[in-house]
């Protein structure tokens, strides 16, 4: 893998941690969906970067293009989900969902 | 090159600045610049639909169905985030930076992998014929989107 | 046209909602279960024939030109689909009764079929990334199948269980990232064929460890489970049924097994981490699921427990392992399918989910106390019924290949499964009838064929269990152990 791959990589592996900090860290419910968005950057980037280092820069941007579109649905479906959680508890607080233990 | 690596630390600080600032709004519009920001790299890097993509639809869409969430949510002004973790955070997110950047530097040349062959045809024949599959996951996805927000935002006549 | 199984599902789920507005029950009801319908008599009758040269690869040309719409359908594939299909179809028959009171039923069958669309084209699909598009499209429409009764206890375990599930998704592309930089494709040919010139290890083993944490997540291994037991319990009973019985075996164990053993091949490392995993999960989830009083959440956590032994059984890597963990897992979603169809029978019945107030209830429900009985006594291994034959199919491969210890942890944890399940049966169904419960009534005609139709599948399949194996479960047996031989000798395109 040529060098400038490495360098993609390591920038996308600094966003995916930084979402996942985000995840372990933050407790309102965009906010954690925020660090969500941030770890698919990262993954973006990755993925797109994996393919201009193969010289497969359009294959990539194909999956690059249906991981977006398969976040919007995601995001769609996520937020409508935090709204809903609003309507019924009036919190976004992550620890007021704490009624079911796992 | 240079300009590329500035535009990468600049995503990477706007990405953290999303995760770290208090008010929801401001939060959103760094992560829109952040997605900017990502899609002028890929522009860079010879992908011009990946950066039309990322800007219109991520900085765009996704920014604004986030504003609209944080409008119809009050902005969660009385979620108190945790003290602790707004410096615990840029701690331990700089040392995994440095254990990130000597990771790769050791690992530079150590990936094998096979040499890149040419990639022929233009990007719409890769997409509609290469990739077709995916076309119909993304119908798929988009109609499972569709209705998850016909389900989650329908009346109910009666109660459960 | 193996593409029918993705392509019908998902014109049904369009159409769905401009059905609905002219008929709110009727139309959309047939609809949907006559595809569902349609889709297993397909799988069922023409599959095998289909399969019977070899497998199945379509390329489908579109107005002329040939397109990269590659599917193929061989042993491994067939198999899921049919249980897909079978579970599916009893599920969607059970709604037509229990989910008159959520509403919008002809949304929930358009996300209910884009589901089954996704499972379908997961296990069809031949390219690494279609894979991963699959099972998004399958967990977002679940997403909000789980949420579907919008009560606060729905919406935050189907917020978790997102939550989780991206987590997952992001190691899984991660892993395909890595995979596709090594190899520069993401065909599962091109990519096994490409992996055995480039011998390497260290970095597969990343990839692999990547591939483990996204898909254990999706087949809830421990530890990897934690949102399960929230899910699984608060989703509508027969989405609870889709959930255990199919989605955490398609999303989760049929993708891990199809690109370890047939892509990158079964290393005795992985071997090893596979096997350990699954019996971990299998004993934990076994002692956790004790302690429950929620009669669904006992289930939830014994699906995990039997995907553990599913995942012991594949990982053995020999033949007859591979076999009985194939088995197991057809079995098992059958079983828990039916067991979660009647905790919603028994659910909608009493207004309760507590073990604790249940009492008796068979003799007010005795269908329903029937047929749970059999689904109970088929996952604790009783014979004749079809569990006890795929688990000891197991443990014989366990002692086969030299794993006794092994061996006695899947017969110990049986014997646990064996009293909870006894556990759950007696508190719910046997014993004294309590007085709240003089009035209830069986369940309605369509929640009782659909669960009637699952006990009696178990109860056939337990007896024929020799001839099920071998028209069904062999071939996918075979395309397993044959591992990286299969994909890169027969679906070169």
């Amino acid at each position: 893998m040529t060098n400038t791959w490495y360098l993609y990589l390591f920038f996308a592996a600094a966003l995916v941690f930084a979402g996942l900090l985000g995840l372990l860290g933050k407790r309102n419910l965009i906010k954690l969906f925020i660090a969500i968005e941030v770890i698919g950057k990262g993954i973006s980037l990755l993925l797109l970067s994996t393919g201009f280092a193969k010289a497969s820069i359009l294959t990539a941007q194909a999956l690059v293009i249906t991981y977006i579109v398969i976040e919007v649905s995601l995001v769609a479906t996520a937020l409508a989900l935090i709204i809903n959680i609003y309507r019924q508890t009036k919190s976004l607080d992550i620890r007021d969902l704490a009624k079911l233990k796992g | 090159m240079v300009l590329q690596t500035a535009l990468l630390i600049g995503l990477v600080i706007f990405s953290v600045l999303a995760i770290l600032l208090k008010d929801l709004l401001k939060s959103a519009i760094s992560l829109a610049a952040a997605s900017l920001l990502l899609g002028i790299i890929f522009f860079r890097m010879n992908a011009p639909y990946a950066g039309v993509f990322e800007i219109s639809v991520v900085a765009g869409l996704i920014t604004v169905l986030f504003i609209l969430t944080i409008a119809l949510t009050g902005a969660g002004h009385d979620v108190r985030e945790s003290k602790i973790v707004n410096w615990v955070f840029p701690l331990v997110f700089v040392a995994f930076i440095v254990i990130d950047a000597l990771v790769m530097k050791s690992l530079l040349g150590k990936v094998p992998a096979l040499p890149s062959g040419t990639e022929a045809g233009a990007f719409g024949d890769v997409l509609w014929k290469g990739r077709t599959l995916d076309l119909v996951g993304q119908i798929a996805i988009i109609l499972a989107g569709v209705f998850a927000g016909l389900a989650l935002f329908r009346k109910r006549d009666k109660h459960d | 046209m193996i593409i029918l199984f993705v392509v019908l599902p998902l014109i049904v789920a369009g159409l769905l909602p401009l059905v609905g507005k002219v008929s709110r029950r009727v139309l959309p009801d047939l609809l949907a279960n006559a595809t569902l319908l349609f889709l297993l008599v397909y799988a069922a009758v023409a599959g095998r024939a289909l399969i019977a040269g070899g497998p199945v690869l379509q390329q489908a040309a579109w107005l002329g030109e040939a397109v990269n719409l590659r599917l193929a359908l061989d042993g491994f594939s067939l198999l899921m689909l049919v249980a897909v299909s079978l579970v599916g179809l009893a599920a969607s028959l059970f709604s037509i009764d229990y989910m008159e009171h959520y509403g919008a039923k002809a949304n929930y069958y358009a996300l209910y079929l884009v589901m089954v669309a996704g499972m379908n084209g997961l296990v069809l699909a031949t390219d690494l990334f279609s894979v991963y598009v699959f099972l998004e499209v399958a967990a977002v429409a679940s997403y909000a199948l789980v949420a579907y009764g919008l009560g606060s206890d729905e919406l935050e375990a189907a917020f978790k269980y997102l939550m989780l599930s991206v987590v997952a998704s992001a190691f899984l592309l991660a892993a395909i990232a890595v995979v596709f930089g090594m190899t520069g494709s993401l065909e599962f040919a091109a990519v096994a064929a490409a992996l055995k010139e480039l011998n390497a290890g260290a970095v597969i083993g990343i990839a692999s460890a990547c591939f483990l944490l996204g898909f254990g997540l999706k087949a809830a291994l421990v530890p990897f489970h934690a949102w399960l037991p929230d899910a699984h319990p608060s989703a509508p009973a027969p989405i609870s049924a889709v959930l255990s019985g199919l989605l955490i075996k398609v999303s989760g164990v049929y993708a891990m097994t199809r690109i370890f053993l047939n892509v990158f091949g079964l290393t005795p490392a992985l071997s090893t981490v596979l096997m350990v995993l699954g019996a971990v999960s299998m004993v934990v989830a076994a002692f956790l699921a004790l302690g429950q009083k929620d009669m669904k959440r006992m289930l939830a956590y014994s699906s995990i427990s039997q995907v553990g032994l599913v995942v012991l059984g594949i990982g053995i890597g020999t033949p007859l392992g591979i076999a009985g963990g194939l088995f197991h897992l057809f079995n098992h979603a059958l079983a828990k399918g039916l067991l979660f169809l009647t905790s919603g029978s028994v659910q909608q019945a009493t207004g309760t989910r507590d073990l604790d107030a249940m009492g008796g209830l068979a003799k007010r429900m005795p269908v329903t106390a029937a047929t749970s009985l059999i689904g109970s006594l088929s996952i604790a291994g009783v014979p004749p019924l079809n569990g006890f034959w795929s688990k000891l199919i197991i443990i014989v491969a366990l002692v086969q290949a030299g794993h006794p210890v092994f061996a006695v942890v899947a017969v110990l944890a049986s014997v646990l499964t064996l009293w909870y399940y006894l556990l759950i049966q007696r508190k719910a169904f046997f014993g004294k009838l309590d007085e709240k419960w003089a009035a209830v009534k069986e369940a309605p005609f369509w929640m009782t064929v659909a669960t009637v139709l699952l006990a009696l599948l178990c109860v056939g399949i337990g007896i024929l269990f020799a001839s099920t194996v071998t028209t069904w479960i062999q071939p996918a047996a075979d395309v397993l152990a044959d591992g990286v031989h299969a994909v890169t000798g027969s679906w070169g395109f």
